[in-house]
C-alpha cells in the first residue's frame, strides 16, 4: 500500500519572548507517522500534546522544525510559499469545524472555490462542483447561501468543497464539534462511505466515540506519538 | 489562476458590502469630481477669455512709438510713408489719432473726452466696431474732412443725456481755445463681454484730416496709432514680425511697440494656467485624503476577512494572489470612484455652460478624463498596497483562529 503521509523525525519548536530570555516550546519532538493510501486515521490526543501542530504540518500550513516528510510521495522540506500553496490546493483537502464557508458565496461557489485557484474553467468549475455537491447529498441546495442551510448541511458542502479537489487526503479538523448528534452522526455516515470508496482520511477529535469510527488511531502525547503511529 | 477572477471576485466582495463601499469611494468621487471640474473649468475659461478679447479687439496688430526709450516726448510718429510701407501685409491699415478736448456738461463746465480720428467706414474695416445708431461716416466724408462724427457708448451719454444724439451738434473745444462743432451721425455698441468695460470710454471719433485742419497739436500726415487688421488666415505671429522688421528697417531697434491680441492672449492663458494649477492642487488634496478613507476601508476589510484569508489560503491561494485580489479591489473601488467623479464634473461643466454667459463653451478633454482616471486607478494602487501587503502577509493558521 502506497503512503500519503510519510513522516520521520518531526519536530516543531516554537520560540517566543524577546532575545534576550526566549522560551522555547516543543510542540513536537519526534514524530514518526505514515499513512498508506485508502486509511481512515483518527488523531487524538489532550490539548496540549501537539495534536493541531501536527495536522497543520501534515496540511501543509505549517512547516517542521526538523525532520523529513513526503506527501503522497513527494519531500516538502524547503519547497517555497507557492509550491506548497499549490500542493495543498492539489493534494490535501480541508474539513474545518466552524465550516469557513465564504457567506455570500451560493454552496455551488464556495465549493468551486478551490478550482478557481488551479486556473480551471468557470463552466468546468461549476460543473465539478455540482457533481461534488450531489455526491454528498445536496444535488437540491446549490444555490442556497451558507445562511439558509443548517450546520449538516453546511458541513457538507464543506466536505464537498475539500472533495472537488480530488485530494490525496482529506484532512478533517473536529468535523462533528460544532454539530448536533443527529447532525454529527450524519457526517460521520458521509465520512465511512468515503473511506470505503477509497478516500485517505485523517480526522482530528479529541470524542472517543467519533474516534473509533476511524480504522487506526493515532496518539498523542506530549509531542509524541504514544500509539498506532504506523499502519 | 485568471486574473480576471479577481476582478470579478473583487466585485462581489464590493457590492456584497454596497453601502460600505460607497462611502468609501465618496471621498474619491468628490476629489476626482473637483479635480476633474478644476482642470476643465480652467479651459473653458481660458476660452472664454480668447473669445471675448477677439470680440473687443479682432485679431489685430497694434503698433504705437515707444514712449518708454528715455526719449522726449518728441518721438517719431507714425507717418503716411509707414502706412504705405505696411500695404503689403496681409492686413488692413487703420491708422488713428488721438487728441484730448472738452466739451460742456453744465453751463460754464468742461469736461474732458477723446476725439479720436480715424478712417471712414470704420466698422466695415474692423468688425469689432458695431453700429447701434445711425451710421458711421464714410469713406468719402472721411477724406473730404467733413465736420461729422460717431459718438462711443458713454460718449453719447455724457454729451446728450436723455436724448438721441444722431442729427444733433456735438461742441468741442479743445483746451488751448480751438473750438469745434460736429453733426452726430451714429453711435457705437457698447464693447461687450468680460474686457468691455476695459475699453469702454467716452470717445468722439472723427474724420482724421479735420482734426489735422483743427487741433495745434497734430500735424498732417502723422498718427499716433495704427490697428492692423488681419486678413482671414494670415499667421499673427509672422505678420508681427514683418511689421516690426519694417519699422526696424526704418527708424530703428526699439522706437515702436508692436503687439499682437495673440500676445494678449497668451499672457492671459499663462495666468489661467497657473490658477489652473494652483486650484487642481487644491483639489488634487481632496484626492490624498480620499485616498487614505480608502486604505482605512481597506485595513478593515483585512481584518473583518482575517478567515476568509486563512480559508483562500488554505485552499491553494498564494500571498501573491492574496495581495492581488486586495489591491484589485482597492483599484476597483477608486477607478468606480473615478467614473461617477468625471461624470458628476460633466454634469456640473454643463450646467455651467448652459447658465453662465461668460463660459460658452462646454470643454471636457479625453486627456481630463483619462487623466482623472489614471490617477483615481494610481490612488487605489497607491492606497491598496499596505492593506493588500497585510492581507498577504496573514499565517493561515492564525487567520483560520481569528475570531
Amino acid at each position: 500500500m502506497a503512503a500519503v503521509v510519510e513522516m520521520q523525525g518531526i519536530t516543531k519548536t516554537y520560540r517566543s519572548g524577546s532575545s534576550a530570555r526566549t522560551v522555547e516550546v516543543h510542540a513536537l519532538r519526534g514524530v514518526d507517522l505514515s499513512i498508506g493510501q485508502g486509511e481512515y486515521v483518527a488523531l487524538m490526543g489532550p490539548s496540549g500534546s501537539g495534536k493541531s501542530t501536527l495536522m497543520h504540518i501534515i496540511g501543509l500550513l505549517d512547516s517542521p522544525s526538523g525532520g523529513s516528510y513526503r506527501l503522497g510521495g513527494q519531500p516538502v522540506e524547503g519547497l517555497s510559499e507557492a509550491e506548497l500553496a499549490r500542493i495543498r490546493n492539489q493534494r490535501v483537502g480541508f474539513v474545518f469545524q466552524a465550516f469557513f464557508l465564504l457567506p455570500r458565496l451560493t454552496a455551488l461557489h464556495n465549493v468551486a472555490l478551490p478550482l478557481v485557484y488551479r486556473g480551471v474553467p468557470s463552466a468546468e468549475r461549476l460543473r465539478r462542483a455540482r457533481a461534488a455537491l450531489e455526491s454528498v447529498g445536496l444535488g437540491d441546495r446549490l444555490d442556497h447561501l451558507p445562511s439558509e442551510l443548517s450546520g449538516g448541511q453546511k458541513q457538507r458542502v464543506a466536505i464537498a468543497r475539500a472533495l472537488v479537489q480530488e485530494p490525496d487526503l482529506l484532512l478533517a479538523d473536529e468535523p462533528t464539534g460544532n454539530l448536533d448528534s443527529r447532525s454529527s452522526e450524519e457526517i460521520l455516515e458521509l465520512f465511512d462511505r468515503l473511506h470505503r470508496q477509497g478516500k485517505t482520511i485523517v480526522m482530528v477529535t479529541h470524542e472517543p466515540d467519533v474516534g473509533a469510527r476511524a480504522q487506526r488511531i493515532v496518539r498523542l502525547r506530549d509531542g509524541k506519538i504514544a500509539e498506532g503511529g504506523a499502519a | 489562476m485568471n486574473p480576471l477572477e479577481n476582478f470579478r471576485m473583487a466585485f462581489e466582495s464590493l457590492w456584497g458590502n454596497k453601502l460600505r463601499s460607497f462611502l468609501a469611494l465618496l471621498g474619491i468621487v468628490i476629489g476626482v469630481f473637483a479635480v476633474t471640474a478644476m482642470i476643465s473649468l480652467g479651459q473653458m475659461a481660458s476660452a472664454g477669455i480668447t473669445q471675448d478679447l477677439e470680440a473687443i479687439a479682432g485679431r489685430s496688430i497694434f503698433v504705437q512709438p515707444n514712449f518708454n526709450e528715455g526719449q522726449t516726448s518728441d518721438t517719431a510718429p507714425i507717418r503716411d510713408e509707414d502706412v504705405a510701407a505696411l500695404q503689403v501685409l496681409p492686413v488692413k491699415v487703420l491708422p488713428q489719432l488721438f487728441t484730448n478736448a472738452q466739451y460742456e456738461s453744465k453751463p460754464g463746465e468742461r469736461r474732458s473726452i477723446t476725439l479720436q480720428g480715424t478712417p471712414g467706414d470704420l466698422p466695415g474695416l474692423d468688425p469689432t466696431n458695431k453700429i447701434a445708431r445711425g451710421r458711421y461716416f464714410t469713406q468719402a466724408e472721411a477724406r473730404g474732412g467733413l465736420a461729422v462724427a460717431v459718438l462711443s457708448d458713454r460718449a453719447a451719454k455724457d454729451l446728450f443725456p436723455n436724448r438721441d444724439p444722431v442729427g444733433q451738434v456735438a461742441r468741442l473745444y479743445y483746451p488751448s481755445g480751438g473750438r469745434l462743432e460736429l453733426t452726430v451721425v451714429g453711435v457705437l455698441e457698447p464693447p461687450s463681454g468680460l474686457f468691455g468695460g476695459l475699453s469702454s470710454s467716452a470717445t468722439v471719433y472723427a474724420p482724421i484730416p479735420l482734426i489735422w485742419s483743427t487741433s495745434p497739436f497734430t500735424r498732417k500726415g502723422q498718427y499716433d496709432f495704427l490697428v492692423l487688421s488681419l486678413d482671414k488666415g494670415a499667421d499673427a505671429q509672422q505678420v508681427s514680425k514683418q511689421v516690426r522688421r519694417i519699422f526696424e528697417a526704418r527708424y530703428g531697434k526699439g522706437k515702436f511697440s508692436i503687439q499682437s491680441t495673440e500676445s494678449f492672449q497668451d499672457t492671459l492663458r499663462s495666468i489661467t494656467v497657473i490658477l489652473q494649477a494652483l486650484l487642481g492642487a487644491i483639489a488634487g488634496l481632496s484626492l490624498l485624503v480620499g485616498g487614505i478613507g480608502i486604505m482605512n476601508i481597506m485595513l478593515v476589510s483585512v481584518t473583518e476577512r482575517t478567515r476568509e484569508i486563512g480559508l483562500r489560503k488554505a485552499l491553494g491561494a498564494t500571498a501573491g494572489l492574496v495581495r492581488q485580489q486586495f489591491l484589485i479591489e482597492a483599484v476597483v473601488l477608486t477607478l468606480v470612484g473615478g467614473v461617477l467623479g468625471v461624470a458628476l464634473a460633466a454634469g456640473l461643466l454643463v450646467l455651467i455652460t448652459a447658465t453662465v454667459p461668460f463660459f460658452k463653451v462646454f470643454i471636457l478633454s479625453p486627456t481630463t478624463i483619462l487623466l482623472s482616471l489614471a490617477v483615481s486607478a494610481l490612488i487605489g494602487l497607491f492606497f491598496g498596497v499596505w492593506p493588500a501587503a497585510r492581507a498577504a502577509a496573514l499565517d493561515p493558521i492564525e487567520a483560520l483562529r481569528y475570531e
